[in-house]
């Protein structure tokens, strides 16, 4: 998990600061070293939020090509994952929007709260899937609160400084949110 | 659907949903290697003469508004830390940069408009797309919130900014920027960046 306090963080025994510091000079080692302390999380975290293996692929080859493009405005108040955090759902909100523009295939969330058959209770992966498809047709911004929140757990605090808006309004989408999947899980409220 | 039932599904997703693959790590980094190290260095900082323009600009509106206003600074308590740290032109071209922009996006249309209004907004948005770079590159980038605001105006600025090249495209490119500015509350956080520099005044 990040966080927020900053302390040097030590990447195959180096000081990241040091690191970074090498980046900046050319140095395409501590570039790889720093690349593999951090993609597997980045990786994760961009499928969590776009869910297709190869837009995942390429779009953490942006977040890196980005973050190194704009080291040198890395100044260490925070700590350098929550920095590539950042850019990784930045990144990919923008690379979704695109996608979803070329594709024009949004789900609703009326789709999703289909009335299921009254004979028989739904099956665990039913719900599952009705659970996916709720959070899909999410807004992006209060899809990326459940999803860095409730399924990749990050704290508000976290999130508030990867999508740069307020605590508060980080709480309050992933209310809003929560209160939409409700609605559209209502009718398994009998469960 | 209960709250205990959604946190319960919700748990069990962090668990089983999109689970991702393993990352293809070696093909990834050639690509980043030679998309950074390999390429010619692309043009991030604006040509000399805009870059002496703009410092110009804003160093004589620095001395022009510091004397104006020095006489009445030295009888008000500093209350304030949230510019403390960088000095007064900084913070008066801040202020300045977050007003024009606010104006922009609030005058940004929302859906496509023809030839002239694009390129009109697309030169404003160059201008302060520009200062925009050297505030980051500047003591008020210091301030992680002030900074956190410039990079997503920075991001916002350059959409606009290509407004006429995506003319085509240009419905969908301005309501992914509308989408962008609502998304990351753009706006409200100008304002209130704008009142707080103010406030320290």
């Amino acid at each position: 998990m990040t966080g927020l306090a900053i302390k040097p963080a030590l990447v195959g025994g180096t000081d990241e600061q040091t690191l970074i510091t090498r980046v900046l000079d050319g140095d395409r080692g501590a570039a790889r070293t720093l690349y593999e302390a951090h993609v597997h999380r980045v990786h994760r975290l961009v499928f969590r939020l776009c869910g297709d293996e190869e837009l995942t692929h390429d779009l953490t080859q942006d977040v890196f090509i980005r973050a190194f493009d704009q080291l040198s405005r890395f100044r260490g108040e925070a700590a350098f994952s929550t920095w590539i955090h950042r850019i990784a759902v930045s990144v990919t909100l923008n690379g979704l929007r695109k996608v979803r523009r070329l594709r024009t295939r949004e789900l609703s969330l009326e789709g999703a709260s289909h009335v299921p058959d009254e004979t028989s209770a739904p099956s665990d992966p039913e719900l599952k899937e009705r659970l996916t498809r709720a959070i899909e047709a999410l807004p992006p911004g209060a899809r990326a609160s459940v999803i860095l929140h409730d399924i990749e757990g990050y704290t508000h605090v976290e999130i508030s400084a990867m999508l740069g808006i307020a605590v508060g309004t980080s709480k309050a989408r992933l209310f809003d949110a929560r209160v939409k999947l409700r609605q559209a899980l209502a009718d398994y409220a009998r469960e | 659907m209960t709250d205990e039932k959604l946190q319960e599904l919700l748990q069990e997703a962090s668990r089983s949903w999109r689970v991702p693959p393993e990352p293809r790590v070696g093909e990834m980094w050639e690509s980043i290697e030679a998309a950074h190290f390999d390429r010619p260095r692309q043009r991030l900082t604006p040509r000399w003469w805009v870059l002496v323009s703009a410092v110009a600009a804003a160093l004589v509106f620095g001395v022009a508004i510091g004397r104006f206003s020095a006489v009445d600074r030295a009888a008000q308590p500093q209350i304030a830390v949230s510019r403390a740290g960088f000095q007064e032109p900084y913070g008066r071209q801040t202020t300045e940069l977050l007003g024009q922009t606010a104006v922009l996006l609030a005058a940004l249309p929302r859906e496509g408009s023809e030839g002239a209004g694009q390129t009109r907004f697309a030169a404003q948005a160059e201008q302060l797309l520009v200062t925009t770079r050297l505030l980051l590159d500047s003591p008020v980038a210091s301030d992680p919130r002030l900074r956190v605001l410039l990079e997503d105006l920075e991001l916002v600025l350059a959409q606009v900014a290509q407004l006429p090249a995506a003319s085509r495209r240009n419905a969908a490119e301005l309501e992914i920027i509308n989408e962008a500015l609502e998304e990351r509350d753009v706006v409200p956080r100008i304002r209130t960046a704008v009142a707080s520099l103010s406030g320290d005044d």
